[in-house]
Order: C-alpha cells, then structure tokens, then sequence
C-alpha cells in the first residue's frame, strides 16, 4: 500500500535533499584522502586533470552513499542518529534514491576512465561495488567484522588519487590504505558503544552488540596499537620528513592513551566519545602533515634524515 | 494517512492530469534548475578537459593504437 501511495504522489524532494544522500560529510572525507594521494604522487598533474579526479571521485563517494542510504533505509529509519536522512523522513522516495546513485555511479565511472585514466576508473568502479554490495548489502547486516572489511572501501580513496595522477600503484599509497583501513575499526567501534541501543534495535550487529562492551574495548585498544605504527610508517620508509613523523608519533602516542582509557572505562562513555571525536582530528592531521610535507618537500625531515 | 494521501491526488486530478501542489512546483522547480545548471557546468568541464588534453597531445592515446609510421614520425 505504501507503496503504491509512494508512486501516486508528486516528489516534494528538494535539491538538498539529494546532496544529504551523498552524504557530504564522508564525502568531504573522501576527497580530502583522495587529494593527499594526488599530490603525493611523484608526477606532476594538471590541476584541470587533478580537479577532473577529485570531482569523479566526489561524485563517485556520493554515488556510493545514496545507495547505502537506499538499501539501508529500514535501518536508517528505525536508529537516532539516522531518522533524519531524506527516506526515513519521506522526502525522497527509495526508488529516487535508487536512480541517483547508479546514474552518478555510472557518470563518475565513465568520465574518470575517459578523462583521466582506465586504472583510477576501475578502482573507484571496485570502490562503489565494494561499498554498496560488500559492505552495505552483505557484511552490515551478517557480520560485526563489517567495518573492519567494509573499511577498504573507504580506505580507497588515497589509491585512487594516486593511480589518477600516475597510472599505477605504488607501495606508498597501499601505506595510506593501511593508516585508513586501520583507523577505521577504533573509530566506529568508539562510536558504537554509546550508540549500542541504536545498533542493537536496528538489527545490525556491530560489535558491542554481538560481542559486548569489554570486547569491543578491548579491539579498539589492539587496533589503536596496531594502527600507531603504520601512521608513522611513510616517515620511517622515508617517505616524508621528520614534521610528519612526529605529528604521527605525537597524535598516535594521544590515540592510545585514549584507547587505554576507553578500555579501563567502566561507567559511561567520556572516553569513548573523545576517541570518537579524537581519531576523526588523528587521521586529519596524519593527511593534513602529508599534504604540508609535499608542498615543503619534506623540508624539515631532510634535516634529521 | 496513505489512504487519504491517495484521496487527495485522486481528487487533485483535472482530465487526467495531476495538478501539483505549490510546495511540489517548486521543489519540481528547484530539482530542474539543479539539473540544468549540472549538465551545463558537466559540458564546460568535457569541453576544458579536452582543451587541456588536446594541449599536451594527451588525446593522441597510447602507442599501441596508432600506426607505427604515425609513431615514428612522432
């Protein structure tokens, strides 16, 4: 019945109602690590070409997250923090979503291929298919592993600017998929355990609702040191200078002291909504010193090098 | 709710045709303006693209699709 009355009455959509489906946010995100890997790259690009990358990506996260909202709908509607988004609150019906995100799937695909390169194409080609059949429609809903295998898609997206400018792919952004994919698992788990209601009445089954609070602690903390190293890794391979380096020691020296205290904590969630808040500025700046490092040209570094 | 959802388009309609309501006109509005502007900014992006390649011999495509002559005189 719903149904039929979704398809009798006119849209009411408006235009920012679509740019909620492509989640601005993530894809803010996304474009940010994209550009990291574009500029990290040892080949001059054209900033028309740069700018024709970034834009197919963007477009391409976009893509990638009004599916997720489309298939994800019965679950958006029935969690908090995502009953707002424009097909819980009826103003954009499925079927809409739907058609919005295969045609910007497919435009993205398509134009980085034909203006830019066939390798950075397929890869943000994988990353969508990952993201929406892998992640959102396998994983989400069958394992509490789904963010830690679903992160590869959003760990992507430094390769994909990489491949853009250079038309392959070396071990350095791989090292950038690694500090993303890595990051990925402690700052969602940190997010679940004070949302755990919301998960647990939306029938997906994150982490603390499968296994519990004290395991969830207990991953973000392994996690959290395994991910340490790997944000100093481009330093220590001699990738960037010494100002990269220790941002990474200094913010991954504060990103385990919260995980040690989100792991001791038994009342309440204050530590895990700083590590929340803490590893979004962590991976911010970890790009953010790998962007100044390639504009300086690693100038600080060369001196203790 | 539903029911009276579909009432009211069913009373809405004039000859066959649905008569939109003011808030529906100018999200309808709003959404092919958003269009139109897209694709116009879309077409002055190929074309920009294209001029940037075409500068450095960018659309000429890889070795392996052009003549050997054609290769040779490059």
């Amino acid at each position: 019945m719903s149904l039929t009355v979704a398809r009798a009455e006119p849209s009411v959509a408006g235009v920012g109602d679509y740019i909620e489906l492509m989640k601005p946010r993530v894809m803010s995100l996304v474009v940010f690590t994209a550009l990291v890997g574009l500029v990290r790259a040892p080949v001059p690009v054209h900033p028309v070409m740069a700018f024709t990358a970034l834009l197919c990506i963007a477009v391409g996260a976009g893509a990638a997250g009004a599916l997720n909202m489309w298939y994800d709908a019965d679950i958006d509607a029935r969690m908090g923090r995502t009953a707002g988004r424009p097909i819980p609150r009826g103003r954009v019906m499925p079927g809409e979503a739907a058609g919005f995100g295969f045609t910007l799937a497919a435009f993205s695909v398509v134009s980085l291929g034909l203006l830019v390169n066939v390798l950075a194409a397929a890869l943000l080609a994988f990353t969508i298919f990952f993201y929406v059949v892998i992640y959102t429609i396998w994983l989400k809903r069958s394992t509490p592993q789904n963010i830690v295998i679903g992160g590869a898609a959003g760990a992507l997206p430094p390769v994909i600017g990489w491949a853009a400018s250079t038309g392959t792919v070396a071990i350095e952004p791989l090292i950038l998929f690694l500090i993303v994919f890595l990051w990925t698992p402690p700052h969602f788990w940190a997010l679940s355990l004070y949302r755990t209601d919301d998960y647990a009445r939306a029938g997906v089954p994150m982490l603390p609702v499968v296994a519990g609070a004290a395991e969830t602690r207990r991953q973000i903390l392994l996690y959290t040191l395994a991910l340490t190293p790997v944000g100093v890794a481009p330093w220590l391979l001699g990738y960037t200078g010494a100002a990269y380096g220790i941002t990474a020691v200094v913010a991954g020296s504060a990103m385990i002291a919260l995980a040690i205290r989100v792991h001791g904590e038994t009342r309440g969630h204050t530590a895990s909504k700083q590590m929340f808040g803490f590893s979004i500025l962590y991976l911010f700046l970890l790009f953010a010193m790998l962007l100044v490092d390639r504009m300086s040209g690693g100038l600080f570094g060369h001196f203790v090098a | 709710m539903k029911m009276s959802g579909i009432m009211e388009v069913i009373e809405q309609a004039e000859g066959g045709r649905i008569k939109l309501t003011p808030e529906q006109l100018c999200a309808r509005r709003a959404r092919s303006i958003a269009i139109a502007f897209t694709l116009g900014a879309f077409v002055l992006f190929v074309f920009a693209v294209t001029v940037v390649r075409l500068g450095s011999g960018g659309l000429a495509g890889p070795d392996y699709m052009r003549p050997v002559e054609a290769i040779g005189r490059i």
